[in-house]
Parts: structure tokens; C-alpha cells; sequence
């Protein structure tokens, strides 16, 4: 079984959100459910100095806090180690929103359920969707999408290459790795 | 980002109804056991347990939004044993139905035909319910403020008190002379402001040094933050202080005329009205003012 996960190369990304806007168009987001989320930082000193762009999004941890807190059991950790959200099963208590330390989850203001990233590659198998979108958008390829256990893929290659990490080291066994 | 904190004046309600509701269970439990002669004192207890509690739970699910438009899938809430939530619907649900049966007994004129056993075991859940409260929050790691063991406590006798403080002010208005024959659990409920005082003050050193420099900004929220007036003014002047003062006067330092007089009675009365506002601001202060531990990373 594949463990999909994700590189997000912050020093190619350029803070268009151009991945943002692709992911609300893909999963027919309402406009003001984001599953990505923007932090930047200035990085450097004078004269030499930059703008950091992180997108933030649901890091799919193995150990998921939000699955442990979610007493509907609608946040699960279902096929393929992906993090999900049962639409059907949450009641929009927001207990998984106050568990998960990355902020990255949002509420559907129209159904009051709680919603986040959903890799969509692999529910393409169920709803017919292309490869995730943010990976396709993005205009100067800083993300990579792929199977963490298949030591060939592009995935882990890179993760190895440039020496990504999780976004706050071990606080979570994320699966989104980050090049800084 | 500016973070929004993720719950808010709705749940507050709720933190708060339901540990009064629990506290005055607990309390009223304590009165059957300790001044079985209060039978006034005992009822009103036992009548603002389930009513504090319903209404607590029903803002609760009109909170739950989702779940709210869907009310079948309240039936999940009993799937995932891991979460606190799942152990609080439980504690929550026997609760409701032992208070209820107690309260509707005791309004048929049955109290004293009650058992003293199903007093205790709604006595203990009304407890579990206290903790339970402070155990929602406690568990959520991300918020050093919350992810401690001392929250608990401090909403479990903050709930008590609060509790207490209910029975004692219809008590003041409805049964006067019972009120005045209840030393005892005045006493009790008298020193539960100053166990709280020591527990906040311990939260606030512990948080403030915590491993995470989240938890010294949630403090500084707090403590000279945007939340400072609130919490010095309203939940430990108000809320904790001027009520021992009060009852320290009232209990200790005057002469009985003076205790069961009009007046002391209305000082009495404030002082437990005070404390349910302290109860009540100190739930909100604590959901508002924790700060998230990846807010503060230096990647942020």
C-alpha cells in the first residue's frame, strides 16, 4: 500500500496562490474555504534579504491528533494513510480544528462541517479528479507528489536531494515535507 | 496571521452550565448527606442541576452546526472511545437522566424517599462532568494553556463553586431561614474562591514557563494583554476576591444578627452573583487567550 505524501519547495514558491485557487476550483470550494494556507516570512539580513512563502495544509500526520480527538470518528485515517474528513459523519463540534496544531483546518460556512486537504489523487479514484490540482498549478513546480515508501519516486529523491523536512520537526510524523 | 481562536463565547456557555450544573448536583448531594434539614436548599439544587445542564448542552449542539442540520449524526458521538468528547457525552447523558429523575421526584414531594446512593452516583457524575469540562480542553496539545494537568482541577472547583454559589443565591431569596442554617456548606463554599486563587496562580507560573513560548504569550494575554482588564478586574477581583472578602466578613467577622439581617443577606447574595461572573469570564479568558504553540514557531 502506497504512503502518499507531499515537498513543498518554499524557495521556489513565488506566494501567487495560484495552488490555492486551483485546489477551491477542483474540490468546489465555497470563496471562503481554503485548504491552503499562507505564511510569509522575511528571511535574511540587510542588504541581502527575502520574502519566505509557506503554504500551510493538512500534513496527513500518521498520528493524527485530530483523528484522536474527532468523537464522531468523522476525521479518520482511511486508505493509503490519508487523512479524511467523513462529510456525512461531523457534527462541526471543531474539536479536530483545536487539536491540530498547523491551524490548516477550515469550516464549510455552509454546512457547518469541518473540511481540509484531501491529497486528490487518491480520492480521484472515487470521484474522477485529476492529479492534484496544487501540483499541477503551480507555476514554477515547487510542489512533488508522490508514494513515500517507493524509494525510485521523484518524491523521495528530492526529499533526500535538498534535506526536506516537516514543517515543525517531530511535532507530528507529517507526510508534507518542506524544502527551506 | 492573527490567529482566531477556534472556540468561543458559545462554548464558554457551555464550559460554564455544565460545571454549575455538575457543582450544584454535587452540592446539593453534599447538603442530602451532611443537613438533610435543608430540604429547600437541597431541591433548588437539584433543580438548577438538569435545567443548567440542557440548556448548556443545547447551545452546545446549536454550536455544533453541522451536526445541528443533521441531528442523526449526534448517534456517532458514541463511536471513538479515544476522545474525551465521546467519554463527555456519557458522563453527560447518565447525568442528565439521574438529575432529571431526581429533580422530578423531588418536586412530586418524594425528596426524602430518594436514595441516598443515587444522590452519590449523581453526586460523582456531576463531578466527572466538572473535570470532564476542563479535560476537553486539557487534552489538545497544541495549547500549552490548556495541555496541563491543573486546568481540570481548577474548572472542577470553579464549577463547585459556582454551583454552590446557585443554590446559596435562590436560597437567599426563596428560604431564607434555611439559608441562615446552612453554616456548614457556606463555610465549604466559602473556601473553594481562595483554593482557586492558588490554582490560577500556579497555571499562570506553569504556563508562563512552559517548554513552548506559546504558553508565555497566552499568559501575557492574559496578565497584561489585550485580556488583562478582564482578568485582573472582572474574574480576580470580582470574581475571586471581593467575594471571600465578602464571606469572610459575613462569616467570620460579624455577629449573627448582623450574618441573617437583610442586609448581610444581600451581601451575600452579590458575593455569589459575583462568583458566578467570575465562573463564567474565567471559562472565556481561558478559551480566548491560548495561543496556539505553532503561532510562535520561528518559521512562522
Amino acid at each position: 500500500m502506497a504512503r502518499y505524501g507531499m515537498l513543498i519547495d518554499t524557495t521556489k514558491c513565488i506566494g501567487c496562490y495560484t495552488c490555492r485557487t486551483a485546489c477551491q476550483r477542483q474540490n468546489g470550494l465555497l470563496p471562503d474555504e481554503d485548504f491552503i494556507r499562507f505564511e510569509q516570512r522575511e528571511v535574511g539580513s540587510l542588504p541581502d534579504v527575502r520574502v519566505e512563502n509557506v503554504p500551510l495544509q493538512c500534513m496527513h500526520c500518521e498520528d493524527a491528533p485530530c483523528a484522536q480527538v474527532c468523537p464522531t470518528g468523522a476525521a479518520h485515517m482511511g486508505a493509503d494513510g490519508i487523512v479524511t474528513v467523513d462529510q456525512g459523519r461531523c457534527i462541526g463540534c471543531l474539536y479536530c480544528m483545536a487539536a491540530c496544531p498547523y491551524q490548516v483546518r477550515v469550516r464549510n460556512s455552509r454546512t457547518g462541517a469541518v473540511d481540509k486537504c484531501r491529497f486528490c489523487t487518491v480520492s480521484a479514484e472515487q470521484t474522477g479528479t485529476k492529479m492534484c490540482t496544487c501540483v499541477e498549478a503551480c507555476l514554477t513546480g515547487a510542489r512533488i507528489f508522490g508514494d513515500l515508501d517507493d524509494p525510485d519516486s521523484q518524491l523521495v529523491r528530492e526529499i533526500a536531494r535538498t534535506k526536506a523536512a516537516p514543517i515543525a520537526g517531530d511535532l507530528t510524523k507529517s507526510k508534507v515535507f518542506y524544502v527551506r | 496571521m492573527t490567529f482566531e481562536p477556534v472556540w468561543g463565547t458559545i462554548i464558554a456557555w457551555y464550559l460554564f452550565l455544565a460545571g454549575l450544573g455538575g457543582g450544584a448536583f454535587a452540592g446539593a448531594a453534599y447538603l442530602r448527606l451532611r443537613t438533610p434539614h435543608c430540604v429547600h436548599l437541597i431541591r433548588y439544587g437539584r433543580i438548577i442541576a438538569p435545567i443548567t445542564v440542557i440548556i448548556g448542552l443545547v447551545l452546545l449542539m446549536f454550536d455544533a452546526t453541522a451536526g445541528f442540520h443533521n441531528p442523526l449524526r449526534f448517534v456517532f458521538l458514541l463511536t471513538n472511545f479515544g476522545s474525551v468528547m465521546t467519554w463527555g457525552v456519557v458522563f453527560l447523558a447518565v447525568f442528565v437522566v439521574i438529575a432529571l429523575i431526581v429533580a422530578i421526584m423531588d418536586l412530586l414531594g418524594k425528596g426524602l424517599k430518594i436514595p441516598k446512593w443515587l444522590d452519590v452516583v449523581g453526586g460523582i457524575l456531576g463531578i466527572c462532568v466538572c473535570v470532564y469540562t476542563g479535560c476537553l480542553l486539557g487534552v489538545a496539545k497544541t495549547f500549552p494553556l490548556w495541555n496541563n494537568a491543573l486546568l481540570p482541577v481548577l474548572f472542577l472547583v470553579s464549577a463547585v463553586s459556582t454551583g454552590m454559589a446557585a443554590i446559596l443565591l435562590v436560597g437567599i431569596f426563596r428560604s431564607p431561614s434555611e439559608f441562615n442554617k446552612s453554616g456548614d456548606f457556606k463555610k465549604f463554599h466559602f473556601y473553594l474562591p481562595i483554593f482557586e486563587l492558588f490554582l490560577v496562580a500556579s497555571l499562570m507560573f506553569i504556563t508562563a514557563n512552559s517548554a513552548e513560548s506559546a504558553g508565555w504569550t497566552s499568559v501575557m494575554n492574559l496578565v497584561a494583554g489585550d485580556y488583562s482588564l478582564a482578568f485582573w478586574l472582572v474574574f480576580i477581583l470580582l470574581g475571586l476576591m471581593v467575594p471571600t472578602i465578602l464571606e469572610w466578613k459575613m462569616l467570620f467577622m460579624s455577629t449573627r444578627e448582623v450574618e441573617e439581617s437583610r442586609t448581610g443577606h444581600m451581601i451575600s447574595a452579590a458575593s455569589d452573583i459575583l462568583v458566578l461572573v467570575g465562573g463564567f469570564t474565567l471559562r472565556l479568558l481561558i478559551l480566548v487567550a491560548a495561543m496556539p504553540i505553532t503561532m510562535v514557531q520561528p518559521w512562522m
